[in-house]
């Protein structure tokens, strides 16, 4: 008759009734001033979970195990491991311990809210933009950056999207008194939308001009390409020494890590062909590719893993096109996992980043091991962004993204009661919660 | 504690103890008797039939199939006359959750539920061992199946009717019913101060779309408050004319006007009823009044036989139909979307007005800038009656993880998360006594789930109504099944398989 | 005789228009058929006998009928007499707008109107509208109808709710002589909203109607009430939306109502039953959908032939709950069109009478080519016939001046040398109203194909026989074959020839420029179809070439010296 699935509460309700069970737990109450400024002056030297059921991601849990960070670094964890006399303790009795979890594609920081054009920098005039750099226009204090983190979100890939070359996308920490502060790779990877044909389903007589401008449009991105090779081949060559000069070009000079193999290309595609002609591209230029979206990606899921061709999917939260089994969406993370594909998650919003976990709940219904959805959501995505030596894990000496929940992270109805970004403890205030807090308090007539 | 629930991988696997048997007749089934209409004969599955569930004994022969329009129609689903589901475990959205129960369900509305239920040997069973039975999903708005939303040409239009437009052949019912979706109230849009009627509708797919209408739901209308009425995010097109009105208070004097006429026409009427009774012989009969078929339905909200659902976010235009129905003497049955709610909770209790909103959506319109995901259970904590919705096709498939939400945003218990997508918007939509739970005497509209609803890693098996399988993922097109059928498919030129997974 | 002059004003309107069709010679009466088939259609086949027309009118028919001496004799023999083809759904002489594709999807055409831009013409809302008074037939829109064996149609606006009251008229060419059989014949209407004004959606427009006929009704009542007596009653206002109204909601004015998709026949049915209006469904590609609603309406279907294609079809979606082959949307999409084709042989075993039409989309040859279509499928010929005369002649309140060979209705009459309804017979001469137009089939291959084609059916079919290079370009690079056809008339046969061996080329047909074909692929135990369908240009095509679940491929073809 009783809930006894449901997670055990304390006195007050959900997760705004964290606030009032952490300032019980807490020597010193964080003052929750700016939606995310780290604290004042009375930071802990070191945070100590004590007691809680750990999940490191790249090795076997561990029950009644305690978790140290300080520095900014997780500095030990183990069933074993003692608390510093220094450390601020958090009871975790019944609760467990994860690595923060990674939107990989997000438009965080760069629109606030949807219909207002003011704050919406998601999208550059032209289709060839390679030197926009999605960090600049990051707004650290945007409303919608707390929102995200109190669900457990620490990092996510933020960039923009339109055209053919959108820029440079970043892997953000959601922490940090500037964009360069937040920065984790500034610049993860070019953002490429690749060619495709519009409205194949429309028409009695299908248009003989549509494959034709996707034609032409795989061709000038193809020579856009092949410009930069040749701006980077030049390059090298003055570079070594040799005579002659180039004249400088921003958007070359963007283009040249890419063609180098340095920086990686994310290919925004969501046919077959669109795949088949990034890959086609990436094996003409020798690109380093990043897959994203590719919601038919199932189709050539042992061609990509071989190729050790990584995939981020999603959203899940999209309907298939008529002609697709009513599962597709929610079945490709799994088949492609299955195959060996690294897989990771986006959700390509804002504020919906903070359902990014729901999204990969929703693949585990339909085929995708749930160890394999948790690694998605930590270790891979550090690994493709190829940060896996800091980020993604709970192992001795990675940063300190933690979060502290009453369960399974991809249980909506798991509490995320607390969060650490680099090792700092993230006020469980933002926007929402204060409203909440303001309106409960209203007397009832 | 966890809700870890390992799934297991779906390839070649048939769990021992958890096989769904269905009715095999599904494909045999005679055509439906509420209208002639040619039926489909069944496509040969790739894969074995599932083996028939206990066949009734003495079961008459099924009726041999007639040839029709082999791809436009669809295996009506049979009509069966007892089918008990066995082994579940039924959370019944009234009464608590069964451990491990049956169901019994006899011409389509639930006979009995429990756990010592005698299944009768002439009933179908479906054996729902290791899985959670739910009563189906209502979803109280959607704009799903119609071929028109909105009549935005002109800022009343009461006449029009969601019920003259609805296409009863949209993918996305199959698709919602994959989720659990049984029930929908399907809306105007809201480019209107005073949009259309709405409807309410079962989502029995593959019949015809006058067999999707809800028997018996009582009529609602569709308001609309904010920035849609106002076009405050459209860019007026050239040479189209500006439609009043723009600004909130010229919604409000749109309202009162409407009303004003409604209340002088419903007079009319009713001195033109009078009039006829006190005839005398040899007098002339009186001219009837214009019928108005706009205001028909007006007069009916201020008779309290038409439930009033408005599109609102902001706290001061819903308290302002809150003082207009007032005036009006009529009650506001929902507002839709609501997202300031949690901020009037007392008017909204003292109008006995509930509210349909989101889990957790923000930040996409200024309007819903002070939107919090605490909303739906600060309200429902309140004494408000809350409902989830969709508003949107692909929401609208996994409402259950929506309402998983409240738990942790506000801390709703499992049970009003549940309610909250099943009794309550039925309360809301006044067909309780039919649907919305899963209690004797109702209809047996059911979602079989493979796992705890709002765990990870649940989907739903079968959704059923009227006590018939309209989803079974058993016979479903899969992403699982289409690429085990490329791997049998014959070399294509070049000798190679077509496979999925490989380069193409 | 007044040959002469006949003869130089159709060549002075007609040879600016046409690129390379010979005028036709208009040359009236009296006339003797000789020796001829002659399908009456009401009283049966004569195999050879003898017509003749005099005023315009069918004086005598019958296998032993005297041969007066003041007629010109025309010896027929082994040719056939029919009578000409009346088309219920036609927009012939006013301002073109586009009309709507017949299609399954309801408010394509609304789209069309949108775009179409701020108009001149009426804006759909109007059944006071007469066409009577607006009619202007281009004369090179006339000659094609006429010349596929059409003596009149049926023309009423194409868009819109309340679309106007519909004249029939003969397919003569000169104004002058432009007398209308009947004026007005119905009112017409649909469910297509009018662009930038109320009613602008489908919810709209049903509300609107609806509004609109009990306004008539009430306005009705109120006039006859004031007709028997007028003191102490207020004036009714003096309205001609629904002072035109009045005689249809009472049943006197019949309502020809374009509906075509299975909910459209419904609704148009269900307004029918609601306001008792003498309505007959027109359109009707999704009938064998609501063969209840029809049934119960108790009327005859005017049924259109321009086929929807299946994925417009109502229903085809249910195949989402279905499990089918990854790529069985080919095989589904010709079992599908089986169906779509047989709707009218659908309808007439369920007992229904039905009409042919063109939809208002088609052009003749089309329009027959598909009629053929709809017997192949199951249509019987001889009702086929009937849907093409007598029954459209019936629905227009024309039935005892045209639609069959009987003395004393109009000598509307076509001459074929063969089965004009069975493989593509000849049309050698139409008589319209008693004059006879003679018919000439277009001669040489059109060069570089006609540009501009200024009516339906004005321009030469294009030429395809001889072989091409057929080149099919998919991602993965493209693939080129060799193609031989052979024409006859609008249709061809052939082969295509690929490594992969020689596939015959089925249902080749050209109308105008465009070229449709296809082609059955053998893979294994299964087969895919691959429909081709593309424009050409001389020696040079180009369109699309469908591989079912697996999309389309673009392809070209040049034709090899």
């Amino acid at each position: 008759m009783t809930d006894a699935k449901a997670p055990r509460r304390q006195d007050a309700r959900g997760r705004a009734g964290a606030v009032s069970t952490l300032a019980l737990a807490l020597v010193v109450a964080v003052a929750p001033v700016a939606a995310q400024q780290p604290s004042a002056p009375a930071t802990p030297a070191a945070y100590a979970i004590r007691n809680a059921t750990i999940v490191p991601v790249t090795g076997p849990r561990i029950t009644g195990g305690t978790i140290v960070l300080r520095g900014g670094r997780i500095e030990a964890l183990g069933a074993q491991v003692a608390v510093p006399a220094d450390a601020q303790v958090v009871d975790g009795t019944g609760l467990f311990v994860y690595p923060g979890l990674v939107d990989a594609g997000t438009t965080l920081g760069l629109v606030e809210i949807g219909s207002v054009p003011g704050g919406d920098d998601t999208q550059e005039l032209g289709d060839f933009n390679p030197h926009d750099d999605a960090l600049t226009a990051v707004n650290p204090t945007s409303e919608i950056i707390p929102t995200v983190r109190v669900s457990g979100i620490t990092t996510v890939l933020t960039g923009a999207r339109g055209g053919v070359i959108s820029g440079q996308a970043a892997f953000i920490d959601l922490m940090g008194w500037t964009p360069q502060e937040m920065a984790v790779v500034p610049h993860a990877g070019m953002v490429v939308t690749f060619p495709r044909v519009a409205g194949r389903r429309g028409g009695r007589r299908g248009g003989a001009d549509q494959p034709e401008q996707v034609d032409q449009q795989t061709r000038a991105l193809r020579n856009y390409f092949a410009d930069a090779k040749a701006y980077a081949d030049i390059k090298a060559r003055l570079a070594a020494g040799q005579p002659g000069t180039q004249e400088t070009s921003l958007p070359m000079e963007a283009m040249v890590p890419v063609v180098r193999g340095e920086s990686p290309v994310i290919f925004d595609v969501e046919t077959a062909e669109q795949i088949r002609g990034a890959l086609a591209l990436a094996d003409s230029f020798h690109l380093k590719v990043i897959l994203r979206g590719a919601p038919q990606a199932w189709r050539v899921a042992d061609t990509l893993a071989a190729r050790h061709i990584p995939v981020i999917v999603g959203p899940i939260t999209v309907t298939p096109r008529d002609e697709d089994p009513y599962d597709l969406i929610y079945g490709n993370p799994g088949v492609l996992a299955r195959a060996g594909v690294r897989i990771a998650f986006q959700t390509t919003s804002a504020s919906d980043a903070r359902n990014v976990a729901y999204n990969a709940a929703l693949a585990t219904a339909y085929g995708l091991d749930p160890d394999e959805a948790l690694r998605a959501l930590t270790i891979n995505p550090a690994q493709i962004f190829g940060v896996a030596d800091r980020y993604g894990s709970l192992e001795a000496g990675k940063v300190a993204d933690v979060i502290v929940t009453t369960g399974d992270p991809l249980d909506a109805r798991t509490d995320i009661r607390y969060v650490f970004i680099r090792g700092q403890l993230v006020p469980r205030t933002d926007r929402n919660t204060r409203l909440y807090e303001q309106f409960r308090a209203r007397p009832r007539q | 504690m966890t809700q870890n629930t390992r799934y297991q991988t779906p390839r070649g696997q048939v769990s021992a103890a958890l096989a769904l048997v269905v009715i095999a007749a599904f494909a045999a089934a005679p055509a439906l008797a509420q209208r002639p209409r040619p039926s489909q004969a069944p496509e040969p599955s790739p894969r074995p039939p599932v083996p028939a569930a206990q066949a009734p004994a003495g079961a008459p022969a099924p009726a041999p199939q007639q040839t029709g329009p082999a791809p436009l129609a669809i295996a009506v689903p049979p009509a069966g006359r007892l089918v008990a589901i066995t082994n579940a475990t039924i959370m019944t959205a009234t009464h608590g959750t069964i451990p491990r129960g049956t169901i019994l369900i006899r011409d389509g509305r639930i006979a009995e539920v429990g756990p010592d239920v005698v299944v009768p040997p002439d009933a179908q069973t479906i054996d729902a061992q290791g899985r959670w039975v739910t009563p189906g999903i209502i979803d109280e708005h959607s704009h799903s199946a119609i071929e028109a939303v909105n009549e935005g040409t002109n800022s009343i239009t009461a006449e029009t009717r969601i019920r003259d437009v609805l296409r009863e052949d949209a993918g996305t019912l199959y698709r919602q019913l994959a989720g659990g979706v049984t029930t929908i109230q399907v809306f105007h849009g809201s480019a209107n101060t005073i949009g259309g009627q709405s409807v309410v509708i079962k989502l029995r797919f593959g019949l015809p779309d006058d067999s999707l209408v809800f028997a018996g739901a009582p009529p609602g209308q569709k308001f609309a408050l904010g920035e849609n009425v106002r076009q405050s995010n459209f860019q007026s097109q050239l040479g189209q004319s500006r439609r009043y009105p723009e600004s909130r208070m010229g919604v409000e004097e749109v309202l009162r006007d409407a009303f004003t006429r409604a209340r002088a026409y419903q007079r009319e009427w009713q001195a033109y009823e009078a009039a006829r009774r006190a005839l005398r012989r040899g007098q002339p009969e009186p001219v009837p009044p214009r019928r108005d078929l706009q205001l028909d339905p007006l007069v009916e909200i201020l008779e309290g036989r038409r439930l009033v659902h408005c599109h609102a976010y902001r706290t001061d235009e819903m308290l302002m139909l809150l003082r207009v129905a007032h005036d009006f003497g009529f009650r506001v049955a929902t507002f839709e979307h609501g997202l300031e709610g949690y901020k009037i909770t007392n008017e909204l209790v003292a109008a006995g007005t509930g509210v349909s909103t989101f889990a957790d959506m923000w930040a996409y319109k200024l309007e819903a800038w002070d939107a919090i995901p605490e909303n739906a259970a600060l309200m429902a904590e309140r004494g408000v009656l809350v409902s989830l919705n969709s508003d949107d096709d692909e929401r609208a498939r996994r409402l259950y993880q929506e309402a998983a939400k409240t738990i942790h945003y506000g801390g709703a218990s499992e049970e009003e998360a549940l309610r909250m997508i099943t009794l309550n918007p039925a309360r809301q939509l006044g067909i309780a006594d039919h649907v919305g739970s899963i209690d004797v005497g109702k209809d047996a509209d059911l979602a079989i789930f493979s796992g705890h609803p709002f765990a990870p890693g649940s989907r739903v098996e079968m959704t059923l109504i009227d006590g018939r399988v309209f989803f079974d993922r058993n016979t479903a097109p899969t992403l699982e099944n289409t690429i085990e059928q490329m791997q049998h498919q014959p070399p294509r030129r070049g000798g190679r398989p077509v496979r999925a997974g490989g380069a193409q | 005789m007044r040959l002469v002059p006949f003869a130089r004003a159709g060549i002075a309107v007609l040879v600016p228009l046409l690129a390379v069709a010979v005028p036709a010679r208009a040359q009236g009466g009296p006339w003797v058929l000789t020796n001829v088939r002659i399908e009456t259609v009401t009283r049966g086949v004569i195999e050879r006998g003898t017509v003749v027309i005099r005023d315009g009118l069918i004086a005598a028919v019958g296998a032993d009928v005297a041969v007066p001496a003041d007629a010109r004799v025309l010896d027929l023999a082994g040719k056939t007499v029919l009578p000409a083809f009346i088309d219920l759904t036609s927009s012939l002489g006013l301002a073109s707008t586009p009309a709507p594709s017949a299609g399954g999807r309801p408010g394509a055409g609304a789209a069309a109107a949108a775009s179409a831009g701020a108009e001149a013409t009426p804006v759909g809302l109007e059944p006071y509208r007469v066409v009577a008074d607006e009619l202007r037939p281009a004369a090179a829109d006339v000659k094609a109808e006429r010349d596929a064996g059409f003596g009149a149609v049926l023309s009423a606006p194409n868009r819109g709710a309340f679309r106007g009251l519909s004249a029939l008229v003969p397919l003569r060419d000169s104004a002058a002589a432009l007398a209308l059989i009947r004026s007005p014949v119905a009112l017409h209407m649909g469910f297509q909203p009018v662009a930038g004004r109320y009613p602008g959606t489908l919810l709209g427009v049903i509300a609107y109607e609806r509004q609109a006929f009990y306004d008539a009704q009430r306005q009705g009542a109120l006039l006859d009430r004031y007709h028997a007596s007028p003191r102490g009653m207020e004036r009714p206002a003096s309205d001609r939306r629904l002072n035109a109204l009045v005689p249809v909601v009472r049943g006197e004015l019949p309502v020809l109502f374009a509906a075509n998709n299975e909910n459209e026949i419904r609704r148009a049915v269900a307004m029918a039953r609601e306001f008792n209006l003498a309505l007959t469904v027109v359109g009707a590609t999704e009938g064998f959908r609501a063969l209840d609603a029809l049934q119960a309406n108790r009327r005859p279907v005017v049924v259109s032939v321009d086929f929807p294609r299946a994925p417009e079809v109502t229903g085809w979606t249910f195949r989402a709950g279905i499990r089918h082959a990854p790529d069985d949307s080919a095989a589904a999409d010709s079992a599908a069109r089986r169906v779509i084709e047989g709707n009218a042989a659908a309808l007439n075993n369920a007992g229904l009478r039905v009409v042919l039409a063109s939809g208002g989309v088609l052009r003749p040859a089309e329009f027959l080519a598909n009629v053929r279509k709809a017997i192949a499928a199951g249509l019987p010929r001889d009702v086929a016939l009937e849907a093409l005369t007598i029954r459209p002649a019936e629905i227009a309140g024309a039935a005892d001046q045209l639609g069959s060979i009987e003395a004393g209705k109009v000598a509307n009459l076509v001459v074929t040398d063969g089965d004009l309804l069975g493989d593509s017979a000849k049309v050698g001469a139409v008589f319209v109203d008693g004059v006879r137009y003679e018919v000439i089939a277009p001669a040489a291959p059109a060069r570089g194909g006609t540009r501009g084609a200024v009516g339906a059916g004005a321009e030469a079919s294009a030429q395809v026989g001889g072989g091409w290079t057929v080149t099919v370009t998919t991602p993965q690079g493209s693939q080129a074959m060799t193609m031989t056809l052979a024409q006859s008339g609008d249709a061809f046969t052939g082969t295509m020839t690929s490594e992969m061996g020689s596939l015959a080329v089925a249902d080749g047909q050209i109308a105008g420029r465009t070229v449709t074909w296809s082609v059955t692929v053998p893979m294994g135990g299964q087969t895919m179809v691959v429909n081709f369908h593309g424009e050409i240009d001389g020696t040079h095509m180009r369109g699309t070439a469908e591989l079912g679940a697996m999309g389309s491929a673009p392809f070209t073809a040049e034709k090899n010296p």
